[in-house]
């Protein structure tokens, strides 16, 4: 009958519905049906006109200040009736006084009624003069408070007990809002109203402190907050900015908005803006609070040259001549191919982009990989083979056109809390929804199927679903007839398979795979989402290409609410591989090997090219162990740390002439290096990301680099330069001209057009950018099923016999990565190692308990990790994260890398374990 | 007795509690006749016909609702009995459920197939305990005997029905408070738009009506909607339970045709059977706690001087100024000797009790309005209290997403208005309201 619309989504189907008419302060306007009262006078008449204390724009109406009363009357000057104008929607020919002098005096008598119960200590207070409820107080006009003292709560105690958050109940005024945004927002249910009336107070968890309940610190709270009742530590919503700055946050490929407040050249605090596509007002704890590294003490400031085994403080210019000299030395003595560059996903498209032009164009070889490589490289070249295309198909907000959506491999709620908030949203609303893990995620918690595969099974799995869609005769006909090729061969080929098989090896009932398949199925629109737990296999690229088999036999491609959609793990990894950091191609994706393509990099760089395909990282690490690779420089990487099989990592590096490293940290891998450029943050830099739905978004540097330290970009500049270069200084803007004359889905992209909230890729020549791809046909023209067959991983049967566990690995929300970063933040005091998940009856018969140190030993070595007992991992199954250096999680990893992509298989890596004897006991 | 008893013909009946005797004595036709001969839209139709409004206190009528109910494809709708009684001076419902159990359930297997439910529940009162295994137990003979469960009489229609007990919170009465309840969560009441019967239990439509509502379906059904609508008077159709307490001889659950006046339902012996002790009568609450209390010369007669009757017309004429409201049907009298200032405070202290904190108004409101009027009445207050206190129910009463909020403030406002001189005389002698020295 009603439906309550937010503005947007009423302005969205505005034009579809004939607009009526009502009327405010006897003045007619049009009105949007469904709309509020609210939204109408505020669009008409200005955002201040009608104050509210709980409302937010980024919540549901809730109405329960009731402050935005406004007289409503079904005549002119007629008997008006007081109605809460934020939930109230607008009546046709209706008159509305915003503003009568009975509603004011209403409103003056709420807030008088509000502040008997509120402490009157503004000066003192946290948010003085940033306070909502200051704010109301005073454009009401409340200048006394009639009711004599009374019963109050101005006494509660402060709970100061968490890094990050704050609370201070006694300025409580039970609006609700942090409540709802940690409902509606994160879906953490943490805050709660608890008593009754006037005993009504927010409790956290089940009346616990902030650090003992399970807030997951997001700070929505503090954000939605009115008052000081919850905040932060840095008091990011009232802190008095000298500056405020809008970038991009650098800790996952959702690609949240920042807004970040800086004092007089010192960050403050960082708050999520509620204009941001991406993100709308929300994000993490990474993004909002984990900023502290930039200027922690241990910021490298100034380069250094081991001499003897030491590290000798240098200036900038005897790094360069030093680098210049040896990695001349080093071409002149074993040609071009014996040097190489890594370059970084965590920096800007531009510094990409510089970091291979320096290798191909200066250096002259196509040894330039990144990233990429470790993580989502099967995902590139598994929609390349199918769609032509390795990006996103969709966007995240497609998430609110969706009927279905299917999780594999991914565990959005820890990797990529933004988008995985919205996805449990999703699955909390009953939605359909899909969860293939080894391991039973948050995600899996609330989903529909959870198919609790054994690691290293998903080709498996996948080729289940596909035979039942197949069997049920539940594909979409007409697409597959119209937009694909190779179906016929392909159906054979699924319908050979032993289901029973199948099953054995997947270790998932088959009964539930086959419901799982035909929910996908059958939904109108289905999603599907993957992460690192498909491509971090030896069977990578073969899963990725069964994703897009699953999209295509069931016509889930080209519109909204559909697509295959990899969650980009890191903030521009999708940017890296655009820019051409991969041996076999160049910026834009071009085969280097390609005539034509050859031909046309070598006359826009003006230099001879190599036209062969370059070492990918693993490939790098056995050349330098055999002695044909001997330089290597690392643009923001700790490979040592994040790498598997460190041992092979560090007996690699070892054997290099010279290892240059650009890095923030002394990193694991720094340590080794034979020369460290300090560089820049993401805070301290300007330049574009693009995150995991293609959106090329602009980071606006905030500060100026730390003393001592340069961006990535100038340091590579400097030191082609120095090589006989000549590029002018790093300017996002120039490079952004140079890079769209060369990547043809940059063709429109220019610097001072990208906004606040970016452009999605491709972009034509006219500045319009892409939501959706492959929506008349593919970039390969059709699409191309390609069948594959499981394999059990050679980790596995080479080993499984002395190492009968599997050790699978994973992430954890606080941590990012190699945590260089997020370990000299807040974030440690809340999660401060690495631990191992381990099933209860596993420790049961090892005779390991919670907390307990236990050995884990691999063909390639050992370590000491903590244990968490837990069901979230199977019986046989273990589970750890790579965050910590102490623990040192990769020396376990084997040297396996999926077949075609040569991504390293984390996912898998056969282990036994004892409880530990201390000997690899961290101090 | 009233000569037509439809609800209360018979509760005395031994063993009318069990299936076997209220069988015995015509139980169940309804079910019979509607599952029979009718199809749901027909009952729907009848009792719209019947003019039955809404028992809980508004009054809506209940054909109706049940026609405003939404029937998208493929979305299960709910029928919730709202058995949360809990305004103080009304036990009707508990009457009902008590003595003649399969009343209800009978009503709810009609009402259920009108509006198209398989589930349906009934939630109820917290402190109701015992009420619960004696529903129970009538779910259990409903289901044994074929009018309950599976292919209720082989028609092919199916029903369950759950009891919900609450937990003690006078705001789970409010309908939208009661199905959060119902759903585990806390009894807020939700905005309106949507309502219930757009999106009500586990966002899917539903019908929350009152136990006495649904137990009126069965004679509905039995003698037809146009038989019923001819007993009582104008839009005040059928029978009332009225549950009367106070300074009365005889307090009880009396079933009334709605056609007798307010003095002969005071006075005469077939229902209160006067005051207590000669006492003579000072006021009334007609319709539960929170509708206006109103001296007896107005409670007798009417403002223009007509016999005021046991009707939902008649009670409310003159509107709030000279009038109060049918409501619930809690039927308290006051006889001389009692102090409205403190009769006001009880029960402003109820309201600042059971008020849920969500909207400002309410949270803050019913606090003051409990904390000026101990004040005046412990001989504490200024003249100016009295105009606050007015200030404050006129701020709260529709300030407030449900009606708490108004049912907090109008028995201030009534007090207020009709006893101005009581709270005057507080103030002013501070020593004798201390010490309960009242002289009315």
């Amino acid at each position: 009958m009603f439906e309550i619309s937010r503005p947007t989504s009423a302005i969205e189907n505005s034009t579809k519905v004939k607009t009526k008419i009502a009327y405010i302060n006897d003045t007619p306007f049009t009105f949007i049906p469904g709309e509020t009262i609210l939204t109408f006078v505020r669009r008409n008449l200005g955002e201040n006109l009608v104050p509210t204390l709980c409302d937010a724009p980024n919540l549901d109406p809730f109405g329960s200040c009731r402050i935005c009363s406004v007289d409503v009357a079904l005549v002119q000057n007629g008997n008006a009736k007081a109605m809460a104008s934020c939930h109230t929607p607008v009546l046709e020919n209706s008159f509305i006084y915003p503003t009568s002098g009975r509603i004011q005096k209403l409103r003056k008598n709420i807030i008088e009624l509000v502040l008997t119960d509120h402490p009157l200590d503004c000066l003192t207070c946290e948010v003085n003069n940033n306070c909502e409820l200051q704010t109301v107080a005073a454009q009401v006009g409340v200048r006394d408070v009639r009711y004599p003292e009374g019963k109050n709560h101005v006494d509660r105690k402060k709970d100061l007990s968490h890094p990050y958050m704050t609370s201070d109940m006694s300025k409580c005024i039970n609006c609700f809002r942090c409540v709802r945004a940690c409902d509606e927002v994160q879906g953490q249910f943490v805050l709660s109203m608890a008593g009754r009336g006037f005993d009504s107070h927010i409790v956290k968890g089940s009346n616990q402190s902030f650090f003992e309940s399970d807030c997951v610190s997001c700070g929505a709270c503090a954000q939605a907050c009115p008052t000081s009742a919850i905040s932060d530590v840095f008091e990011s919503k009232s802190i008095v900015a000298t500056e405020k700055t809008r970038t991009i946050c650098t800790y996952c490929g959702v690609g949240c908005n920042l807004e970040v407040s800086t004092v007089q050249g010192e960050i403050k605090s960082i708050q999520a803006p509620f204009d941001a596509k991406v993100n709308s007002g929300h994000t993490c704890l990474k993004g909002r609070y984990a900023f502290k590294f930039y200027n922690h003490k241990e910021r490298l400031r100034y380069p250094l040259i081991k001499k003897d085994g030491e590290f000798v403080e240098a200036t900038w210019d005897e790094a360069y001549d030093f680098i210049a000299s040896k990695l001349t030395e080093i071409k002149t003595n074993y040609g071009a191919d014996a040097i190489g560059g890594i370059s970084s996903a965590r920096c800007t498209n531009e510094e990409n982009y510089l970091m291979q032009k320096f290798i191909r164009t200066v250096i002259g070889t196509n040894n330039i990989d990144s990233c990429a490589r470790v993580c989502h490289s099967p995902t590139a070249l598994g929609m390349q083979r199918t769609f032509g295309t390795g990006a996103a198909t969709n966007s995240v907000v497609d998430l609110k056109y969706t009927d279905a959506i299917m999780v594999i491999g991914a565990n959005p709620t820890e990797g990529h809390p933004v988008t995985g908030a919205k996805m449990k949203q999703f699955a909390m609303k009953g939605k359909t929804s899909i969860v293939i893990d080894p391991r039973r995620t948050e995600m899996a918690k609330y989903a529909t199927y959870h198919l609790q595969t054994k690691p290293g099974t998903n080709v498996a799995i996948l080729n289940m679903m596909l035979y039942y869609i197949i069997q049920e005769n539940a594909e979409d006909k007409s697409f597959i007839e119209n937009r694909t090729e190779g179906y016929a061969d392909f159906k054979q080929h699924v319908l050979s398979m032993d289901m029973n098989e199948l099953e054995a090896i997947t270790g998932v009932d088959k009964e539930l795979v086959r419901k799982a398949a035909l929910a996908y199925a059958s939904a109108p629109n289905a999603m599907s989402f993957h992460g690192l737990g498909v491509t971090e296999h030896s069977q990578g690229t073969f899963t990725v290409m069964l994703i897009a088999d699953l999209a295509m036999i069931t016509g889930n491609i080209g519109r909204r609410g559909v697509g295959v959609n990899p969650l980009r793990g890191q903030n521009n990894v999708q940017g890296a591989a655009d820019m051409g950091c991969q041996p076999h191609q160049g910026a834009g994706y071009f085969d280097v090997t390609n005539a034509e393509y050859h031909a046309k990099y070598e006359s826009f760089y003006g230099v001879k090219l190599p036209n062969y395909v370059g070492l990918k990282i693993p490939q790098m690490y056995d050349a330098a162990i055999d002695g044909k690779f001997k330089a290597l420089w690392l643009m923001g990487e700790d490979n040592v740390q994040t790498d598997p099989n460190t041992n092979h990592v560090k007996k690699a590096l070892a054997n290099l002439e010279l290892l240059v490293v650009q890095e923030l940290f002394m990193t694991e891998t720094a340590k080794l290096a034979d020369v460290i450029l300090p560089a820049a943050s993401f805070l301290e830099k300007s330049g574009t990301f693009t995150n995991g739905e293609r959106r090329i978004q602009k980071v606006n540097a905030v500060v100026k680099p730390i003393a001592g330290t340069k961006t990535d970009g100038q340091i590579i500049i400097d030191i082609m330069n120095k090589m006989g270069a000549n590029e002018p200084d790093y300017n996002p803007a120039i490079l952004l001209e140079e890079i769209s004359k060369i990547v043809p889905f940059f063709a429109g992209v220019k610097w001072d057009e990208l906004g606040d909230n970016g452009k999605q890729w491709p972009v034509l020549a006219d500045g319009s950018d892409t939501e959706i791809l492959h929506t008349e046909s593919f970039k390969l023209g059709k699409g191309q099923f390609k069948k594959a067959t499981w394999k059990e991983s050679s980790e596995l049967t080479d080993n499984q016999k002395d190492y009968p566990f599997i050790l699978t690995t994973n992430r954890e929300l606080e941590h990012y990565n190699c945590g260089a970063q997020t370990r000299r933040t807040g974030n440690a005091d809340i999660l401060l190692t690495d631990t191992l998940m381990i099933h209860p009856t596993d420790a049961e018969t090892y005779l390991i308990n919670e907390g307990d140190m236990v050995c884990v030993e691999s063909a390639r070595g050992k370590i000491d990790v903590k244990a968490r007992i837990t069901d979230e991992v199977k019986q046989g199954i273990l589970s750890s994260t790579f965050h910590y250096p102490e623990v040192n999680m990769n020396i376990l990893t084997s040297s396996v890398t999926d077949t075609d992509a040569l991504c390293p298989e984390y996912k898998v890596c056969a282990v036994r374990i004892r409880k530990s004897k201390g000997k690899y006991k961290v101090s | 007795m009233s000569s037509i008893q439809l609800l209360l013909a018979n509760d005395k009946k031994p063993g009318i509690k069990n299936y076997t005797a209220y069988r015995a004595n015509g139980g169940y036709q309804s079910v019979e006749k509607a599952l029979g001969n009718m199809s749901p839209d027909e009952v729907t139709e009848d009792v719209k016909k019947s003019g039955l409004r809404g028992r809980g206190g508004a009054g809506f009528p209940t054909g109706m609702k049940w026609s405003f109910l939404a029937k998208p494809e493929g979305v299960p709708r709910y029928l919730v009995v709202n058995a949360d009684e809990s305004e103080p001076g009304t036990f009707k419902d508990r009457y009902l459920m008590e003595f003649i159990p399969h009343l209800l359930i009978e009503g709810m297997v009609v009402a259920s197939y009108a509006l198209g439910a398989n589930v349906s529940y009934i939630y109820i009162r917290g402190e109701y305990a015992w009420i619960v295994d004696i529903l129970e137990q009538a779910i259990v003979e409903a289901k044994q005997n074929g009018f309950l469960g599976k292919n209720i009489l082989g028609k092919g229609y199916d029903l369950e029905i759950y009891v919900q007990r609450g937990a003690g919170a006078y705001i789970c009465g409010e309908e939208t408070a009661l199905l959060e309840s119902l759903e585990g969560r806390r009894g807020n009441p939700r905005i309106k738009p949507p309502f219930p019967a757009v999106k009500g239990l586990w966002g899917c439509p539903t019908v929350v009506n009152n136990v006495e509502t649904i137990a009126a379906v069965v004679p509905i059904i039995n003698m037809t909607g146009d038989e019923y609508a001819k007993i009582g008077v104008g839009r005040s159709t059928g029978t009332k339970l009225i549950s009367a307490c106070g300074n009365i001889n005889k307090p009880g659950v009396y079933e009334i045709d709605m056609t007798c006046s307010v003095e002969e339902f005071i006075f005469s012996e077939e229902y209160c059977g006067g005051i207590p002790n000669g006492k003579r009568l000072k006021a009334c609450i007609p319709g539960g706690s929170s509708v206006p209390i109103l001296p007896a010369n107005l409670l007798l007669k009417t403002a223009k001087g007509e016999t005021r009757y046991m009707n939902y017309e008649s009670l409310s004429d003159g509107g709030f100024e000279t009038g109060s409201m049918m409501g619930s049907g809690g039927f308290i009298v006051l006889d001389e000797d009692q102090c409205v200032v403190r009769h006001t405070m009880t029960l402003a202290r109820f309201y600042h009790h059971e008020s849920c904190g969500q909207c400002s108004p309410c949270r803050e409101g019913t606090g003051w309005m409990h904390k000026i009027l101990k004040s005046i009445e412990n001989g504490t207050g200024k003249m100016s209290d009295i105009e606050l206190l007015w200030d404050i129910q006129r701020k709260i009463e529709g300030n407030t997403i449900c009606p708490l909020g108004d049912a907090a403030a109008w028995p201030v406002a009534a007090a207020i208005r009709h006893f101005r001189d009581e709270f005057e005389w507080h103030v002013t002698h501070p020593a004798e309201a201390m010490a309960g020295n009242y002289p009315f």
